[in-house]
């Protein structure tokens, strides 16, 4: 269990949102870097046996980088000529930036989905709208009924001979039979969760939603935080404290109090996770120590 | 306090006849009452009829009380959360996909705030010990588990009375026994009232308080178990039914003084009065035996399906469920295989069907390995399965669509299906669906049938047509290997009993040798009988025994 599964999923939604927005919309190098470090290091941290991703994302990252000096020739500090047309600084840079954002998402994404797990996203839902987390829910129990149910059909029917795989019409038959007789049984065995939601009272009236997430103290603060943070980056940006051309040759502003500050809200921002988790780590390991 | 009343109920479906004729009976507060009678005596119609979201529609007369109301004029919220009702299908009663949302559910329904909502799930699951496995998919539960969870969330809504409708039969007996012990723990704890039909009478019969039995759709008593089981027509469907003590004493000891005995307990100490001890096996007997012997010992050179050192995994990561497993079935053999939950038992028919495949050793199919049996000739005349849940087997929209599919030749078959070819098979009862799936199974005409829990869901009167069927094809030379949950059905039907251990067999044996050596693994007719005759097994054998050693003992005295 990681310390950030503890706070409230609500939380964490408007966490990833605030970062990968700022790394989506604003083509900033220094943002982007700070942001793809710091989800390159959480993932280290949080996701264990994933170095075949990273070496995907790395790969992925070097083909974008690649691919924005081959097609655009603008800039005016030529690297080399490569058939007869110039490969230029401004453009690999720009290409650079490029790939840092999109596999800075990438990441971000990756880290979204392993924390948001089905039901904290049902959470999510349910705080919208009760009744769709309901059929969410009960959407999700019968894909994995009809997925089970249905290698119990085609099972029974290989052992009975009668579900030939040797040529693909036959299967495609066989699949065809398979299905529509899991349609009734899903009608059929529909009756029954029906009678079981009526016998337990539903439809008589409102209905109240239940969850095991609760909303803390904790996960108040930690939303004023994000917003803040990200209040502070959106208007520094806004307002040009970290200002940056790449053609017709590269100039990144010096940031000035304003970009300082936009700079520094960001990298708190993009850290709080890692610091969340090292600084509960530290404070557990100082209880042991006392004990 | 009475809690539940009917009154003069008659029932008949839309265009039907009377399905419950003038039924009337009063449960008080506490009692826990099963409700006994054969199939289509109206049980679950009278099940139904109680619980007003789930009442049949139909003509109805004569009244339904909980607690001196109508039925039909309690509140909506009355009617839900005080008369709980839990069904027969596990599965697919579950609405939800996680535990705790599943456990939520009644009272959401009843729009209770979240925070009593809480501390009502959190107490409930502390009850049923499902607090382990509270956060976990519920498809990651076993089939017990699931009905537990059930019933849980139901007995979250705080029910005054509980009413089930064969909540037991798709389970198997060791967590059938824990959900009847969790019942008769709800009933002494909170003066539950309860009203249960159920098939598996064995266990029920002797802890429950009253017996109600139906016949036809008549009501034929409501008494006390003791009372209702002794005045029970012996030659009626539902004596065959009762427990092994009460079958034997039909049998011997109906005249005199003593009651009739209904638990394994009680049978013993019955035995015990009527002077029995020690009494052999008859000479006889143990001849037929060796005869039996010898005639394996002479087959046993003809092995119609064998395992050599058989291993198989599901996956790279899971642990074998199959390992070193060795054995051989005999051409014309009826062999059992037992076992516990997820000891392997189905996956080892799935192997033996071609279904999996295992990453080490051999399976051998009448001199043949598994493995060159080309494009389904293994499925042609050769092996054929019945599978747990036989309602897999049917791909068509009628019955005889179905047989015709399979090619089945209607003449050939042991039994007739005629009446039924016009129905859709789901809508056929569980003994139904049974023989039609046995039907289909059979038109490949194989030498050997797997069947995995051929007996599961069915009352007595279905088991044995069942038991019959498999003596009739056995004489046809037909090979039997059959997984199952059910002892006595296993000593009834099998030539050779193996016990299953994770992955493998641990001992194989005729079923007297089997269950006369087991202690706990065996029947209760084992149990009853241990000490007083040697090797009797089933109730049959009992009785027979107990008539011999009577007629001795008449004749020494003369």
């Amino acid at each position: 269990m990681h310390s950030v599964d503890s706070y409230n999923p609500i939380v964490i939604t408007v966490y990833f949102f605030a970062v990968i927005f700022v790394s989506m919309f604003c083509m900033n190098p220094i943002l982007l870097i700070i942001s793809l470090l710091c989800a390159v290091i959480y993932s280290v941290i949080r996701i264990k046996d994933s170095y075949k991703k990273h070496l995907y994302c790395l790969l992925l990252f070097i083909i974008v980088s690649i691919i924005n000096p081959l097609v655009s020739h603008n800039g005016k500090t030529v690297l080399f000529v490569l058939n007869d047309s110039p490969i230029t600084l401004e453009a690999l840079a720009y290409g650079v930036t490029m790939a840092m954002a999109i596999i800075g998402v990438i990441y971000w994404f990756s880290l979204f989905t392993n924390i948001m797990t089905s039901d904290k996203l049902l959470y999510l839902l349910g705080s919208l709208s009760p009744k769709l987390s309901l059929i969410i829910s009960m959407g999700i129990r019968y894909v994995n009924l009809f997925a089970q149910q249905m290698k119990k059909i085609k099972e029974s029917q290989t052992a009975l001979g009668l579900y030939k795989g040797e040529n693909v019409v036959d299967r495609v038959k066989g699949n065809i039979r398979v299905f529509s007789i899991l349609i009734t049984w899903a009608l059929e065995n529909g009756i029954t969760t029906a009678d079981s939601m009526a016998a337990r009272g539903y439809g008589i009236g409102k209905r109240s939603h239940f969850t095991v997430f609760t909303f803390k103290k904790k996960d108040g603060i930690m939303i004023g935080l994000v917003t803040l943070l990200l209040g502070v980056t959106i208007i520094s940006v806004v307002l040009g404290g970290s200002s940056y051309t790449f053609y017709p040759a590269i100039t990144i502003a010096s940031p000035g109090i304003i970009g300082s500050c936009g700079y520094a809200a960001y990298f708190i921002l993009s850290m709080m996770l890692i610091i969340i988790e090292v600084e509960e780590s530290l404070k557990w390991k100082y209880l042991q120590s006392k004990i | 306090m009475e809690i539940l009343t009917v009154e003069n109920l008659t029932f008949s479906y839309p265009g039907g006849a009377k399905t419950l004729d003038n039924v009337s009976f009063m449960l008080e507060e506490g009692d826990f009452a099963v409700l006994c009678g054969a199939t289509g005596s109206g049980k679950s119609t009278l099940l139904r009829l109680c619980k007003r979201q789930l009442s049949p529609l139909g003509d109805k007369t004569g009244r339904i009380l909980y607690k001196k109301t109508s039925i039909d004029q309690l509140t909506d919220i009355d009617a839900a959360q005080k008369i709980g009702f839990v069904m027969q299908k596990p599965e697919q009663q579950i609405v939800c996909d996680k535990v705790w949302h599943e456990l939520a559910f009644g009272l959401e329904n009843l729009n209770m705030p979240q925070n009593d909502i809480a501390s009502r799930v959190a107490e409930m699951a502390s009850y049923f010990g499902i607090e382990s496995w509270y956060e976990k998919n519920v498809t990651e539960l076993s089939g017990g588990q699931k009905q537990l969870l059930n019933l849980a969330s139901v007995m979250v809504m705080d029910p005054d009375i509980l009413i089930l409708d064969e909540p037991t039969s798709q389970l198997d007996p060791i967590a059938a026994m824990d959900f009847i012990h969790t019942l008769r723990r709800l009933n002494r704890d909170f003066n539950l009232t309860i009203l249960i039909v159920e098939h598996r009478l064995e266990d029920l019969i002797p802890i429950c308080d009253k017996m109600i039995l139906l016949d036809g759709g008549r009501l034929i008593g409501c008494d006390n178990p003791v009372k209702i089981v002794s005045r029970l027509d012996r030659t009626s469907i539902m004596a065959g039914a009762m427990p092994v003590a009460a079958r034997v004493w039909y049998e011997i000891g109906s005249s005199g003084d003593i009651d009739c005995p209904l638990s394994v307990k009680e049978g013993r100490r019955w035995l015990e009065k009527k002077g029995f001890k020690n009494i052999k096996a008859p000479q006889e007997h143990f001849k037929n035996q060796k005869n039996i012997n010898v005639q394996h010992t002479e087959q046993r050179f003809e092995p119609a399906l064998a395992f050599h050192h058989v291993y198989f995994k599901y996956s790279r990561e899971l642990p074998d469920a199959v390992n070193d497993l060795n054995f051989t079935v005999n051409k014309g053999e009826v062999f059992c295989i037992l076992g516990g939950n997820g000891s392997g038992k189905t996956t080892t028919l799935g192997l033996a069907a071609g279904i999996y495949k295992p990453y080490s050793g051999y399976i051998s199919v009448l001199d043949k390995k598994l493995k060159e049996y080309k494009n389904q000739s293994l499925y042609n005349n050769c092996i054929s399965m019945l599978p747990q849940d036989v309602q897999t087997v049917f791909i068509r929209d009628t019955v005889r669509e179905e047989l015709k599919d399979a090619g089945v030749d209607e003449k050939m078959l042991p039994f007739d299906l005629s009446h039924l070819y016009d129905m859709h098979p789901y809508d056929l009862s569980g003994g139904q669906q049974q023989m039609v799936a046995l039907a289909k199974v059979l038109a490949t005409n194989p030498k050997i049938l797997l069947m995995d829990e051929p007996t599961k869901g069915l009352d007595a009167e279905k088991k044995f047509i069942i038991l019959n069927i498999i003596k009739k094809l056995k004489k046809t030379g037909t090979t039997f290997i059959i997984v199952t949950h059910d002892v006595e059905f296993a000593a009834l039907c099998a030539d050779r009993v193996a016990l299953f251990f994770r992955g493998k067999i641990v001992s194989t044996a005729t079923p007297e040798r089997f269950f006369a050596e087991n202690k706990f693994y065996t029947t209760a007719a084992r149990r009853m009988s241990k000490g007083f005759f040697e090797e009797a097994v089933t109730a049959d054998r009992i009785i027979e025994m107990c008539r011999k050693a009577s007629e001795q003992a008449i004749g020494r005295r003369e």
